[in-house]
């Protein structure tokens, strides 16, 4: 996900953004984040473990909770986490002050990732930072004590944040081979986190045709704990567009489960990056059909960038925000964002590499919204009743047999 | 050298149109001398859902076939499926009319009347009236002509089909100039070719599998008792593959023939394929497993529905020949074995007759319209041949309802 680093020098400096990494997995994401993509981009960890710390090659590093832990880490207590936190809240205003987006990496669950983030969004916040928080949730194999420090958290964190995005590390690993490394797991939700930061960052930073820039970032994101949405699609070939809108379609982060019934959205930030032979009636196609898929009739900002590199591919990433669908009794609606990516060199690279992030890994187990539009091929034709249920439709859909890809 | 006389069959199949051209030797023998095939376009579960489409493609067909067989056909024999079908009993009951209680024509005719006589609701006529047997005063008899008694019975197994659907696909043949001998339901047409003699003797059904939609009939003492159709098919596979593993309809169709089996194979469990298999770009490797339990939720859910339409009759007492499978998706691996496990009877492939010479005809989805071909074939030559006497058992109790125009 390079972009070149020309490109960053002449990046807008009064926009200032910072990836935070929270906790040990947050720690780890961050680490493996930089080692790819994010090389130059500002980054920078959080944590209660020291060893964990001194291992980790990022440069800016704030240690939390030295009293309270002794630098022994939180022993999955969140509460502990955000002891720690409170204690060195100095310290972490310092590491959010004067950022106008700040990226907030944890896995939930444990005891800092849980404790400390939802005080940091508080302050990044409060400082007047836009907050995005990428969080992965606990398997459920680690039980429900986990889940519901996890849960708990995400609460809080969505109080103070513009977008969460909510990776459930059971539907990252799912669709995993038995013998596929737990990195390898892992970093499959590393990707997703790069493509969000990325999309953001290309979003502000790059020039294209159409320029959405960090006002507009800003208004899209400006009502908190609504839900959020992110998709993203790629296509290359003659049929560039049509390809990345089907496989926006397909986005397996667009049918989350907790997505389920929320495919709408009030506002909706559209990214695109194609060639230059990308038309600008290509371009009013794809803006119809996301504006009938998303259901969003007012605010749709686009961006569309064109770079050379990406002759006959288009890529479209989606992020959206809505109050629709959340159910009120619902902890909380998340805030809304989805990021995507966008992703020019990423797609291509991880292609060349046999795995296909934005396809092909993550979807393992899907849940269909609603069975109507699923039916294929059979789309167009009469519903096939038989007691009630349209044959058209998979069998395996109406029979809630999940299927777990690769 | 005796005349050369000309047959044809079409049929409008969900994937595929074909078009078959027979010469008739002699009295009993065939030559099939012109054969073509195009993609179908316009039709989706059985059903022409666009005319024009259609049309063009099986105007294509005719033509292609035409040119093949050097000849010009001028009225060809069609099947027809989809779930617009729908088969129903009937019995008709009369007293023997004359004074010394001998059954007559006239009673025959009298009684097939009434048996017959049922209306339909609007839009719908009937395609078949097949003939179940009849009993004189409760006893069975085939031949009941000549004999006494006092009370003449009935049986007609009735297939009626929507009239608008039944005049798309004449519209189609007509509007090229060419008519329509008969329509023949295709579950019937490939009835009487894939299974034996002596298997529909003894009882069989007969589950013809296509690409839009199952049809089957079922034989009990050579004749016809039952058929049905049931809307899923192949392509239902196939979609539910596309949708499932979020692939295009066209690549879940070569990876369902490429690697599916209609049983969830233990010894794969942890096996993987390629989606594609051919190293293009998005190509990635999706479980075994997982492509097994889409078609198996699939199959499984077929059996289940053929067994609530069938219901008492699916069993080994009344059909001891088991199950023989026919039409495109009898190619699915283990099918047979999954037919076996589900319907708790016997199962076999069934495998078009020997005078098919042509290896590609051989194959299971050809086996409606050979079926067709083969009605044609002894509609022509009434009676006197061997093959037609063989087949006229079933074939005259097929009534012809639609003779064009």
């Amino acid at each position: 996900m390079e972009q070149e680093p020309t490109d960053l020098t002449c990046v807008d400096a009064s926009i200032r953004l910072k990836v935070i990494g929270v906790g040990g997995a947050g720690c780890n994401a961050v680490r493996r984040l930089s080692s790819d993509a994010l090389e130059s981009i500002s980054t920078a960890v959080v944590n209660t473990d020291l060893k964990s710390l001194n291992a980790c090659p990022v440069q800016e590093q704030v240690m939390i909770g030295q009293k309270t832990t002794r630098g022994l880490s939180a022993g999955g207590e969140s509460e502990i986490g955000r002891m720690a936190a409170e204690e060195d809240r100095d310290s972490l205003i310092e590491l959010v002050d004067k950022q106008d987006v700040v990226f907030l990496i944890a896995g939930l669950g444990g005891g800092t990732g849980s404790g400390a983030m939802p005080v940091l969004a508080e302050l990044a916040n409060r400082k007047g930072a836009m907050v995005f928080c990428f969080v992965t949730m606990p398997f459920k194999h680690e039980g429900n004590r986990r889940e519901l420090q996890a849960q708990n958290s995400l609460t809080q964190i969505r109080k103070h944040s513009n977008a969460v995005i909510t990776l459930p590390n059971d539907f990252l690993v799912q669709h995993m081979n038995e013998q596929d490394t737990l990195l390898k797991a892992l970093a499959a939700g590393d990707t997703w986190m790069a493509k969000g930061v990325i999309s953001i960052w290309s979003m502000l930073f790059e020039t294209g045709i159409i320029n959405a820039d960090f006002a507009s970032l800003k208004k899209v994101f400006s009502q908190k704990r609504g839900r959020a949405l992110f998709g993203h699609g790629f296509g290359e070939g003659a049929n560039a567009m049509d390809a990345a809108m089907r496989s926006l379609d397909k986005c397996p982060m667009l049918h989350l489960p907790d997505l389920n019934t929320s495919q709408k959205a009030d506002a909706l930030l559209v990214h695109i990056a194609g060639g230059l032979d990308l038309t600008m009636t290509q371009v009013n196609r794809m803006m119809d059909a996301l504006r009938s898929k998303f259901g969003c009739r007012d605010q749709i900002i686009l961006n569309a960038v064109t770079k050379e590199e990406l002759q006959q591919s288009v890529s479209i990433t989606v992020i959206g925000t809505t109050d629709l669908g959340s159910k009120p009794q619902r902890l909380k609606r998340t805030p809304a964002a989805l990021l995507s990516e966008i992703s020019q060199e990423p797609v291509h690279r991880e292609s060349k590499r046999g795995k296909r992030n934005s396809k092909g890994q993550n979807q393992s187990e899907f849940n269909f919204p609603n069975p109507d539009e699923n039916r294929g091929i059979f789309e167009e034709t009469e519903q096939n009743l038989y007691e009630g249920e349209d044959l058209d439709v998979p069998a395996f859909v109406r029979r809630g047999i999940s299927i777990h890809i690769q | 050298m005796s005349q050369r006389k000309i047959i044809g069959a079409v049929e409008i199949g969900t994937s595929k149109i074909v078009v078959l051209v027979g010469e008739v030797y002699g009295r009993n023998s065939m030559n099939i001398i012109g054969v073509s095939q195009t993609e179908s376009m316009g039709v989706s579960k059985g059903d022409i859902t666009n005319l024009k489409m259609a049309s063009d493609c099986v105007h294509e067909a005719i033509q292609s076939a035409e040119k093949r067989a050097k000849v010009s056909i001028d009225s060809v024999f069609i099947s027809c499926g989809g779930h617009h079908l729908d088969g129903f009993p009937t019995t008709g009951r009369i007293s023997v009319s004359s004074p010394d209680n001998v059954i007559g024509k006239e009673d025959l005719l009298r009684v097939a009347e009434i048996a017959k006589g049922k209306s339909l609701g609007v839009g719908r006529v009937y395609l078949h009236h097949i003939l179940g047997g009849y009993s004189v005063d409760g006893e069975y008899s085939n031949t009941p002509l000549g004999m006494f008694g006092k009370e003449l019975e009935v049986k007609y197994w009735n297939v009626s089909g929507e009239e608008s659907k039944i005049s798309n696909s004449l519209h189609i043949i007509n509007g090229f100039g060419i008519k329509v001998d008969d329509m023949i339901i295709s579950s019937i047409a490939s009835g009487g070719i894939v299974a034996s003699e002596e298997e529909r003797k003894r009882g069989v059904l007969i589950l013809d599998i296509g690409a839009g939609t199952t049809d089957y009939s079922i034989y009990k003492n050579g004749v016809i008792l039952k058929t049905g159709s049931i809307a899923i098919g192949g392509d239902h596979i196939t979609n539910d593959l596309s949708l499932g593993l979020h692939i295009s309809f066209n690549n879940a169709e070569s990876l369902k023939q490429r690697v599916g089996k209609a049983i969830i194979d233990p010894m794969d469990r942890n096996d993987s394929v390629f989606l594609f298999g051919n190293l293009q770009i998005g190509d990635a490797p999706v479980s075994k497993n997982a492509i097994y339990k889409i078609i198996n939720a699939r199959i499984e859910e077929l059996m289940r529905i053929l067994q609530n339409q069938i219901g008492a009759v699916l069993s080994e007492e009344v059909l001891p020949a088991g199950v023989v499978l026919t039409g495109g998706t009898s190619r699915l691996r283990y099918i047979c074995e999954s037919v076996r496990t589900h319907l708790k009877l016997g199962a076999r492939l069934g495998q078009n007759p020997s005078w098919v010479t042509d290896s590609e005809l051989r194959e299971p989805e050809y086996s409606t319209v050979i079926g067709l071909l083969q009605y044609a074939l002894s509609s022509r030559r009434p009676s006197k041949s061997s093959k037609s006497k063989k087949n006229a058992g079933w074939m005259r109790k097929v009534t012809h309802l639609f003779t064009t125009n």
